[in-house]
């Protein structure tokens, strides 16, 4: 008897759930979701929040999903929101493998996937992925780096977290253009997890192994400042020169300064707004949209700082 | 037959003689190894895991856990952090409460205590077991530093601050000297008075404890207070360290932690260990991350050493304790 009873709640379950769904189609307004990587991380902040907010102001309902560096979070969050009926996705991936089956599951329901920053390696699953091109920005980057060496040194690279896609993307877009000069002899590569305290420590020890290197490439502006502090407290801030990538306040402050050499501006906000616009469109019956639309990472070094810290 | 002999010596000693081997180890494979500054700087390094740990000992001690010491100690630092670059501006009164060095240090010391306190009441209580209180409080405390940091770093507390974290005494590092009399005192506190022998009785039976009239709970209220208070004195270091209070300072300290408390020999069960032993680990592991990244090993080999080194710790204390 109370399985029965509990069947037949089940059931119930079902019929109320598939009734909620077909309800939210017609007249109610657009709702669309923000699916981010992580909140951990000051960028990710301003990325889900500028496309929140633009979503936002072109009138639709909008809500933040925060997949915490989880596939399997972002799983959930996906089927949250086909079946609480969102009619688009604007989306920042967890993992450029792992997330394919998730963006597959919106398409198969209808409900278009936009990719914001990081991409997901399938050419057939999103609408559209607006993406921040690391790997040219660090060749940029390596440009400079080798010019600003002269083209002789030893130096050190910090990477990020070792199973993101963005930590490889970047070194090895600087490795293509530094490693084509022998007198560049990189004397130590250890991960600093992203983390500016774990770059400090990391550094330090790296220090006494190697005293005499020239130069410090970081994969973000955190292990840059971080690098920056070892360097400071051990007396060598004048002679290392350290490159990071992002292009966070605190590292724009800092090559104003003249402690950071470099910096590789991404830009987030353009990249959450043409997302936010794609799904305007999408709305409107737009269909044909490009699969990449790369922007472009501009390279900050001392020459040209002041005009990145004015315009924020 | 002389092996016999010395044996309760090598079981007595064993952190320290895994240390002295891995030592050796590591400066044979590096002459940059034993020198003076790569010394301080392990010492500095690690004062945060030693000062976080030995609260966390314990915690083991009693036979509970403590899983929200690192969201503990991010949240703490960042209140620090933000009472004293921001103050606390209240709009509707036209008012603005500025902080004084010492009163946002003794405010985020106080938040570590009553977070610990919290635990520790939540468990007594409500009979919660500690994993899942502490479990609890470790994603709460995190949440509550997103909210207050809104995300972003808090950073330029000035060079008073700074000094806690940077700074030399009588050519010690200052963390070096707080972690070493936050040791001090606890060795003090489980050798000599009678909190450490009641924290030692709880873990060995709580029930027997109960009944000789101890008040367990308030023993163990404490003992999570003093463990969340110096978590909040660990995220005061990190926070002055870096002069920039991270949101996400902290992540996965709690597994270092007890990492340092395993393999200094205090056993997860309770009742068996030492403050001392703690320090030992968590000298054991700063050892270990400095000479593998002295000796370049690439970032995948090194979480793989690091477990071992953990697994290896721990079977041979099971296999002598099985000898007793």
């Amino acid at each position: 008897m109370k399985r029965i009873i509990n069947i037949l709640f089940l059931l119930v379950l079902i019929v109320i759930t598939g009734g909620c769904k077909n309800q939210s189609t017609e007249n109610t307004p657009k709702k669309v979701a923000v699916i981010v990587s992580t909140l951990n991380n000051p960028w990710f902040v301003v990325l889900a929040e500028t496309a929140a907010a633009k979503t936002r102001a072109l009138g639709y309902e909008t809500k933040i999903f925060d997949s915490q560096n989880n596939t399997a979070l972002e799983a959930d969050h996906f089927e949250n929101a086909i079946t609480s009926g969102y009619n688009a996705i604007l989306f920042n991936s967890t993992d450029a493998d792992g997330s394919i089956v998730n963006v597959m599951k919106a398409k198969e329901a209808g409900v278009p996937v936009f990719c914001m920053d990081r991409e997901v390696n399938s050419t057939k699953a999103a609408t559209s992925q607006i993406l921040s091109d690391s790997y040219s920005g660090c060749i940029a980057i390596g440009k400079y780096f080798v010019q600003s060496l002269k083209k002789k040194g030893n130096y050190v690279e910090l990477l990020g977290l070792v199973g993101d896609n963005n930590t490889w993307a970047r070194s090895k877009g600087f490795h293509s253009v530094v490693d084509n000069y022998p007198g560049l002899k990189m004397v130590a590569q250890q991960s600093a997890d992203f983390d500016r305290n774990k770059a400090m420590e990391v550094l330090e020890s790296i220090l006494q192994a190697h005293p005499d290197i020239d130069a410090v490439f970081c994969g973000n502006d955190a292990m840059a400042m971080g690098a920056y502090q070892a360097l400071a407290a051990a007396g060598k801030a004048n002679r290392v020169k350290v490159f990071g990538f992002d292009g966070a306040d605190d590292a724009l402050q800092a090559i104003k300064e003249g402690k950071v050499m470099a910096t590789g501006m991404q830009y987030p906000k353009i990249m959450a707004e043409t997302a936010a616009l794609y799904a305007q469109k999408y709305f409107n019956g737009k269909r044909d949209f490009p699969q990449k639309v790369p922007v472009a990472v501009e390279m900050v070094t001392g020459e040209n700082v002041r005009n990145y810290i004015t315009k924020n | 037959m002389e092996l016999k002999l010395y044996k309760p010596y090598l079981v007595k000693f064993q952190s320290l003689i895994a240390l002295l081997i891995l030592c050796l180890l590591i400066s044979i494979l590096s002459d940059k190894f034993l020198t003076m500054s790569n010394g301080w700087n392990v010492m500095r390094q690690i004062s945060v895991n030693i000062t976080i740990s030995v609260g966390m000992t314990l915690i083991v001690l009693t036979a509970g856990i403590d899983l929200s010491v690192g969201s503990v100690l991010a949240l703490c630092g960042a209140i620090t952090a933000g009472l004293l670059k921001n103050g606390i501006p209240l709009p509707s009164a036209d008012l603005f409460v500025g902080f004084t060095l010492l009163g946002a240090i003794v405010i985020g010391l106080l938040l570590g205590f009553s977070l610990g306190g919290f635990n520790g009441w939540v468990i007594t209580k409500f009979k919660v077991p500690p994993f899942v209180a502490t479990l609890a409080m470790l994603t709460i405390a995190r949440g509550l530093t997103f909210l207050y940091t809104e995300g972003f770093p808090i950073s330029g507390m000035g060079e008073k601050f700074a000094y806690l974290g940077t700074g030399w005494l009588f050519g010690i590092p200052v963390p070096v000297w707080i972690s070493a009399i936050v040791v001090a005192i606890a060795g003090v506190i489980t050798n000599k008075t009678r909190l450490g022998r009641y924290i030692y009785a709880i873990g060995g039976n709580e029930s027997a404890s109960r009944l000789s009239g101890i008040n367990v709970n308030k023993v163990k209220i404490v003992v999570y207070s003093i463990a969340g208070g110096l978590a909040a004195t660990g995220g005061i270091l990190v926070t002055s360290r870096l002069d920039s209070a991270q949101p996400n300072a902290g992540v996965s300290y709690e597994l270092d932690s007890i990492a340092a408390v395993v393999i200094g020999g205090t056993s997860l069960a309770g009742g068996k260990g030492s403050v001392l032993g703690t320090v030992l680990g968590a000298i054991i592991i700063g050892v270990l991350n400095n000479g593998l990244v002295l000796l370049n090993v690439s970032p995948f080999w090194q979480q793989v050493v690091k477990g071992a080194v953990i697994l290896l710790a721990v079977i041979i204390d099971k296999s002598n304790s099985k000898n007793d």
